[in-house]
């Protein structure tokens, strides 16, 4: 992909986005209201549980209070800004039954590419605001200094986070293709990786090595973290990088080959 | 009453459409229950109690939250407000039947259906984490949470059909229940037990119908607070209210009903 074809789908992106944002202020003023209200609500009370329990308990799994707030705030920034590109795959089902998807295969602009971001929603964009300014505000709860480095270990850390989240939409998409039905296999990733929003040590010896290195939603959270209280090495980011790559390298593989079964039936 | 039970058994059919999705949908019942598994296996697993809970009352909540969540919450008529915007509702009203009885159906069948999975999953689990479980002996507490699981079932209907019926005003009824959703899983106690928050949180929610639909039924099983008899008393208002509440809303919405799309 040369850079012309990059600013063309570029340009593509940010057109649909102003599409849907204007599409949002016209018509669906007050289910955006209701929904930022939802989203922040969400995020208080998984706050208020983890302050509930942990501030009694003192500890979970080796994790005093302020760093398991820092481990949430983490995860709900990276989570938030990663699948806030990746929206289309909410709507993706209906595209495939009512035949949109033959649109985009047709269409000189990759499917995947129109499948996957072609909603991104502004509204989220608007969240991450207070939702880097409570990561900031539970880092510097922490008592770990802000330096370069650690934000260039949660930078990385990003890279990493969007390789994995964009992994695995591209492989629910898939199975979007094949089986069209995908509501609950989103909702089974969105279970998943809350598992994420709390250190990943807690989960056992046996399922949380299968949440670091078969299916990395540690990544999200808890390996940034731990490389900023100094616990891991930052090397082992280029690790998850890696392990990021082969997983998008698969599902891609996915992708292609649920292609292969699409009939069009429903056009 | 045969008409309502072949809405039962084609509701039963309708799961098995997409399997892979049904798997998926199975699956996840099993991670919703490990998340708060660990996070309290973690805390309380070496002894110990919080806000006077140890580890095995706090799994008898974990899994009858589980279980109540299947029976209570499990329910179709989520769908409501897609049938009143796609005009799909005109077709049980020219049907010789109940829309009310309609739906009640189907949710029945999705409880039946979600019970006999969680009967079967509820027991794996026990085997394989082997987390110490409380049994109340005492059967007055037994029928209390029977007949509050009960009034709960009808609450959530209720709570359902008035949001669904938000339809025959607006297109946009996907954030509406987004929120719902959201409030819902908080505070219905589903997340922990309510009086783990202080005394004036648990006095609002309380006035509220939510935590009527887990944490009181629970409560009442468990048979640890002695005001919850009152909050019983409060539920029984509430499923007046919202049924009253839900008659008045559907009435009024019929009213304006156009089966756009039919």
């Amino acid at each position: 992909m040369n850079l012309q074809t990059l600013k063309i789908y570029a340009k593509v992106w940010l057109r649909l986005t102003a599409l849907q944002f204007q599409q949002q202020v016209a018509n669906a003023r007050a289910a955006a209201a209701f929904l930022i209200f939802g989203k922040v609500f969400r995020f208080v009370t998984a706050f208020i549980f983890l302050f509930v329990i942990v501030s009694q308990a003192k500890v979970l799994a080796g994790y005093n209070l302020a760093q398991a707030v820092f481990v949430l705030a983490l995860f709900n920034w990276g989570s938030s800004l990663t699948q806030l590109f990746f929206r289309g795959v909410y709507q993706f089902k209906q595209k495939v039954e009512d035949g949109t998807f033959d649109f985009y295969l047709l269409s000189p602009i990759s499917e995947l590419f129109y499948s996957l971001f072609s909603y991104t929603d502004p509204l989220d964009a608007m969240l991450m605001v207070p939702y880097t300014v409570v990561l900031g505000w539970a880092w510097v709860n922490t008592g770990y200094p802000v330096t370069a480095v650690g934000i260039i270990v949660l930078m990385l850390s990003l890279v990493a986070m969007a390789l994995f989240v964009f992994s695995v939409h591209v492989f629910i998409l898939g199975i979007g293709v094949k089986y069209l039905e995908v509501d609950n296999t989103i909702m089974l990733y969105h279970d998943l990786e809350r598992m994420a929003a709390y250190p990943i040590d807690i989960y056992g010896k046996y399922i949380s090595p299968f949440l670091t290195y078969i299916i990395p939603f540690a990544v999200l959270a808890t390996i940034p973290a731990k490389i900023i209280f100094g616990q891991i090495n930052p090397m082992m980011l280029l690790i998850f990088v890696s392990l990021s790559l082969c997983e998008t390298y698969l599902a891609l593989r996915f992708w292609r080959y649920s292609l292969k079964d699409y009939t069009s039936a429903s056009s | 009453m045969k008409k309502y039970f072949s809405i039962f058994t084609i509701t039963l059919q309708e799961y098995f459409t997409y399997r892979l999705n049904f798997v998926m949908w199975r699956v996840r019942q099993i991670f919703v229950f490990l998340i708060p598994f660990f996070i309290w296996r973690a805390i309380l697993g070496s002894g110990g109690a919080i806000y006077g809970y140890n580890f095995p009352a706090i799994m008898t909540y974990l899994f009858g939250t589980t279980i109540l969540n299947s029976m209570v919450m499990g329910s179709r008529t989520a769908d409501l407000g897609w049938m009143i915007n796609s005009g799909y509702l005109t077709i049980p009203l020219m049907k010789p039947l109940s829309v009310f009885r309609f739906l009640m159906t189907r949710d029945a069948a999705d409880k039946l259906f979600n019970l006999i999975f969680i009967m079967v999953e509820v027991p794996l689990l026990i085997l394989i984490f082997h987390p110490p479980v409380f049994l109340q002996a005492n059967f007055s507490f037994i029928l209390l949470s029977i007949f509050s699981t009960i009034l709960a079932i009808f609450i959530y209907f209720f709570i359902n059909v008035l949001f669904g019926a938000l339809a025959f005003w607006s297109r946009d009824i996907w954030a509406p229940r987004f929120l719902l959703m959201v409030v819902m899983s908080f505070a219905t106690g589903s997340m922990f037990p309510l009086d783990m928050l202080p005394k004036v949180w648990q006095t609002v929610l309380l006035a509220t119908p939510f935590p009527y639909l887990l944490y009181v039924p629970l409560k009442l099983y468990l048979g640890q607070d002695p005001t919850i008899v009152a909050a019983f008393a409060i539920q029984i208002f509430w499923t007046v209210a919202l049924f009253i509440a839900t008659k008045y809303v559907w009435g009024r919405g019929m009213r304006v009903y156009e089966a756009e799309g039919r």
